[in-house]
């Protein structure tokens, strides 16, 4: 049984946020809505799992938070990837394939 | 975002929570405004789109929790307002908060106290380097020199043995050895007057198999040791040092004791006291200066004068069951060879093939305190973990009133969405900051009780010098404490507090959680408490009835009236002939021709000051179980009878006929005359030491005196033989002088009558008989003492308890009794009615607490004196008084229960 739509595999939440905004500095909705389009309607995130893993991420150093205006001119809290951020995504992308790698072996052994 | 960086953010986020508010706010509408826009531009209505939006958002407050969550400050914040608000509560109720952190500081402080006593007495190791490695040979609970073939196991050993097995051990990287007997003198520091001086006497080895370097100069080494009568050197403890004005000049100048002068090579360092907790020596001086020291002392060569400890350092990966039987065989190869005769009779080979060694844990030096000290000290453990168990129970029970009376608040505040557990919290947090209140106070009492019950328990200037002052052992162990007691006193009023009918709660003026419950527990509580105060309460009551039974025995000698003055003779510089007994004849007859002195004579021991008992055999008699009884012996003055008060029952007293040329004659008590003597006339009869049939009992019998105790009040009628000094030389501690008129002005006159005879004899302490007896059973007066008062505590903390307890009941059933006495019940049966609720409970707990008192009881057994555990009379005392005081505690709620007017009763519903 797979993962329901909006349901997100246990503790890949932070490595999604991460990629997305590997790209660039976003907002709090920007990364659910990249999240949300890239992923094709199948992971939804809300914003009581998003602002506190991001509250989370900025306290463990992996991003950092700054105010800018948005493209229609309201104020919003922008979040950039770190130097540790950038490492953490690395190592945590490298044990993500590992980890399907071995269970799509074990699946098709 | 570094440590740092967190911590800050943590930081500004506790100092700033407005503005950190302001910001979480912004982003969550920014957020909101963004996927608003989003789902409008998809197509939605505006009104479906918002709608959407905070759906997806959920409470905006759960989520800028979970937001704030993150962050460690947050944890910190809740923990800083529980304690605030706990604060705030405790402040609001002060007689509740004084009577809970007085209970609590009082169970605290107790326990605080005898742990840190015990951590002084039992449990600290020395300060040496590894302590742990460190291992004594025997029990050390011996002390003296013994002549007899080691047939069991055995402490102490012989410095021939010392030696030989020093250099035959593979287990062992030193050996050290200690003088068992304690020595005691005056001394003088060069060009300084004479003070009193207690020295130890240690092998050469001593500093170095602890791992102790000097503070300055240097330690005692082998060499010092090796030659008698060379070793004139001494290492001065830290302590004389302080009080000699810390000079470094003192290293190398010589201190004058006993005719020989030392050069001081060295102090120790600062704290060490050397191997015996209790004991502060001032100087360590090598074992090779034994004769020197104390003419008598013949080990250095005698192997039959068996008088030291011995303490090892273990090689580092030898077991314990390795060094034991190299240790063990190394002895028996020893006592073999040098012990047994070329053919030894089968006793000898027996005896020495049960001899043995046991290894015993060195690391707190040598147990002398302790053994005293380990029954007293765990009974008072146990009676201090009673009242804190009391003291738990009663607070317990105060929380669970008091949690009744806040349901309102616990039901609002669960109403707004505070969780169950996160109120536990809460209360728990309340119930931590009472216990810690108490555990400062305990603490602080404790700093000065624990040395207040030292020196109630010894008295000895010895002791003064004990450190007890709480070590961090003690505060992780108070602290502990503090933290158990805080959960359980706390937890089960805190479950039971919230386990609440929100609407009913909410509803009702006063809400009542589950009111038949919460009853119960309160009631289990106090059956508790009086259960656990019987047990107190009979335990102090069999300790005072022992103590009223030891007070009440009969000593033999008369107590009143007599002085005894510590002196010491050595300082006279006579050597052990006809001159120190001239001396002492002196001595006592111008004390005697003193107006209003009855007598007064030298003696060897007066009471409870130790023994020297012999085994005897009289000429013509078989040896019998009965009569092969050890004999107590003292060596006394002519008028030292009649200084005790005993009265000569047959033949007659020493006089100037028994001179040191003369035969040898002794004087015998009632219990030896009837052991050897049964009916018949002891008097003319001979003996002698030891239990050689053909022994030529060379000791005539020429008296016959009143029994009397010897070491302890407790002890069995004993055997005694009595000597004159004149026939046996030797120096005195004790002077004893019997008077009538003002002992103020007596002692001034006795010294000056001492000074006259010999300037050079120095008088130092001065007792009476009546102290030194009150002194033998300070251990029970301190525990009698002890258990009394707090007995008598746990009394009060549960009439506390019992007086909560049923004026709530009595609040509760204000309208049943105005219904009852409406009908025409009297006050007498209302009066009845609560306190039958009283007596059940009191019924119930002493039935309970009746078999436990007996069985904890059992624990007493050694020190009480003339009754059984399990007195009735004792339990009956106990029993009665914890009945009237809980009847007392009843009868004030129930006189207010009988005294309800019926009318304002009913109204009030």
């Amino acid at each position: 049984m797979g993962p329901k739509p909006g349901e997100m595999v246990q503790g890949t939440l932070e490595m999604l946020i991460l990629k997305t905004l590997a790209l660039e500095p976003m907002h709090g909705y920007g990364v659910a809505q990249r999240i949300e389009q890239v992923s094709e309607g199948v992971f939804r995130v809300n914003p009581g799992s998003l602002l506190p893993a991001l509250a989370r991420m900025e306290r463990a150093g992996h991003v950092k938070s700054e105010w800018r205006s948005t493209e229609n001119n309201r104020r919003a809290k922008y979040y950039g990837l770190t130097a540790k951020g950038q490492k953490a995504l690395k190592s945590e992308t490298e044990s993500w394939d590992r980890q399907t790698a071995a269970i799509s072996r074990i699946l098709e052994a | 975002m570094s440590f740092f960086q967190n911590v800050s953010a943590g930081i500004r986020a506790l100092f700033r929570p407005s503005h950190v508010e302001r910001e979480l706010d912004e982003e969550l509408r920014g957020y909101l405004d963004a996927s608003i826009e989003a789902k409008r531009r998809a197509g939605m209505t505006p009104e479906d789109a918002a709608h959407a939006a905070r759906v997806e958002m959920g409470s905006t407050n759960a989520v800028k929790h979970r937001i704030r969550s993150a962050g460690w400050e947050t944890a910190a914040e809740s923990l800083w307002q529980d304690l605030r608000y706990s604060v705030r509560m405790l402040a609001k109720s002060p007689v509740f908060t004084m009577v809970a952190v007085g209970s609590l500081s009082l169970g605290i402080g107790a326990n605080t106290a005898i742990f840190s006593l015990m951590n002084a007495v039992m449990l600290r190791s020395l300060p040496v380097e590894e302590p742990g490695k460190l291992v004594l040979f025997g029990d050390a609970k011996a002390a003296g020199s013994t002549d007899s073939l080691p047939n069991e196991s055995w402490g102490l050993f012989s410095y021939p043995f010392y030696r030989t097995f020093s250099q035959k051990t593979e287990v062992f990287s030193g050996v050290t050895a200690i003088n068992s007997i304690e020595f005691a003198t005056h001394g003088s520091l060069a060009g300084e007057g004479r003070e009193m001086l207690h020295a130890t006497l240690v092998s050469g080895t001593y500093f170095s198999v602890l791992g102790v370097n000097p503070d300055r100069g240097r330690v005692l080494n082998d060499s010092d040791d090796n030659v008698p009568g060379n070793g004139t050197v001494a290492v001065a403890s830290y302590s004389w040092w302080q009080r000699h004005g810390s000079d470094p000049a003192l290293v190398g100048k010589a201190v004058h004791i006993e005719g020989t002068d030392y050069t001081i090579v060295g102090v120790a360092p600062r704290g060490f006291f050397g191997t015996t907790v209790g004991q502060s020596p001032d100087f360590w001086i090598p074992l090779s200066m034994e004769k020197e020291i104390s003419p008598g002392w013949n080990g250095l060569t005698d192997k039959w004068f068996q008088s030291l400890y011995l303490i090892a350092r273990l090689k580092s990966g030898v077991t314990p069951a390795q060094a034991k039987a190299n240790t063990n065989l190394i002895f028996k190869q020893y006592l073999r060879s040098e012990y047994l005769a070329p053919s030894p009779s089968q006793k000898d080979l027996a005896d020495v093939a049960h001899a043995q060694i046991d290894l015993n844990p060195g690391a707190r030096g040598l147990p002398r305190l302790s053994k005293r000290f380990s029954l007293p000290l765990e009974i008072l453990t146990a009676i201090a973990a009673l009242v804190l168990l009391i003291a738990c129970a009663n607070l317990a029970n105060l929380l669970l009133a008091r949690g009744a009376a806040r349901s309102r608040e616990f039901a609002m505040r669960m109403a707004i969405g505070a969780t169950r557990a996160r109120i536990v919290r809460q209360l728990l947090t309340e119930s931590f900051v009472l216990a810690l209140l108490g555990a400062a106070i305990g603490i602080g009492c404790a700093w000065n009780a624990s040395h207040l019950l030292l020196t109630m328990a010894i008295r000895s200037p010895e002791v003064a010098a004990m450190n007890v002052s709480p070590d961090p052992r003690v505060l992780a162990f108070t602290l502990l404490l503090t933290v158990f007691t805080a959960v359980l006193f706390g937890l089960a009023p805190a479950i039971r507090a919230t386990r609440l009918d929100l609407t009913g709660s909410l509803k009702q003026g006063r809400g009542i959680a589950s009111p038949s419950s919460r009853i119960s527990l309160a009631r289990g509580l106090i059956v508790a408490q009086i259960a656990l105060s019987l047990v107190l309460l009979a335990g102090a009551s069999l300790f005072l009835h022992s103590l009223v039974n030891l007070t009440r025995v009969d000593t033999g000698f008369n107590k009143q009236n007599v002085l005894i003055f510590n002196l010491d003779e050595y300082s006279a510089g006579l050597p052990l002939d006809a001159r120190l007994v001239n001396l002492q004849q002196q001595i006592e007859e111008r004390v005697q021709m003193l107006p209003g002195v009855h007598a007064a004579s030298f003696a060897m021991f007066t009471f409870n000051e130790g023994q020297w008992s012999t085994d005897v055999t009289v000429q013509g008699i078989p040896r019998t179980p009965e009569n092969s009884q050890d004999v107590f012996n003292n060596v006394v003055g002519n008028q030292f009878f009649s200084a005790m008060g005993l009265p000569i029952v047959a033949g007659r007293g020493f006089d100037s006929r028994d001179r040191i040329d003369s035969p040898r004659v002794a004087i015998i008590n009632e219990t030896m005359a009837q052991r050897f003597f049964p009916g018949g006339s002891p008097i003319g009869r001979h003996f002698g030491f030891g239990d050689d049939p053909s022994h030529s009992g060379d000791i005539e019998i020429v008296g016959v005196v009143k029994n009397a105790k010897y070491v302890e009040l407790q002890e069995r009628p004993e055997g005694a033989a009595y000597f004159p000094y004149t026939q046996r030389v030797q120096y005195f501690g004790n002077f004893e002088v019997r008077y009538s008129g003002d002992a103020g002005q007596m002692i001034p006159a006795v010294r000056r009558a001492i000074a006259e005879a010999n300037p050079n004899v120095l008088v130092g302490s001065i007792s009476s008989l009546t102290e030194q007896v009150d002194a033998s059973t300070a251990n029970q007066r301190l525990i009698a003492r002890l258990s009394a008062f707090f007995g008598v505590l746990a009394a009060f903390l549960v009439c506390i308890g019992i007086y909560g307890l049923l004026s709530y009941a009595v609040a509760r059933r204000t309208s049943e009794i105005g219904v009852r006495m409406a009908l025409g019940a009297k006050r007498s049966s209302v009066l009845w009615l609560i306190l039958r609720e009283i007596l059940a409970l009191v019924a119930i707990g002493i039935a309970i607490g009746i078999p436990a008192a007996l069985l904890g009881n059992q624990l007493a057994v050694k020190l009480l004196y003339g009754l059984s555990p399990a007195d009735p009379a004792s339990l009956l005392a106990a029993i009665t008084m914890l009945v009237s005081a809980a009847l007392l505690a009843g009868y004030l709620p129930a006189r207010t229960a009988s005294r309800v007017e019926p009318t304002v009763a009913l109204r009030c519903e």
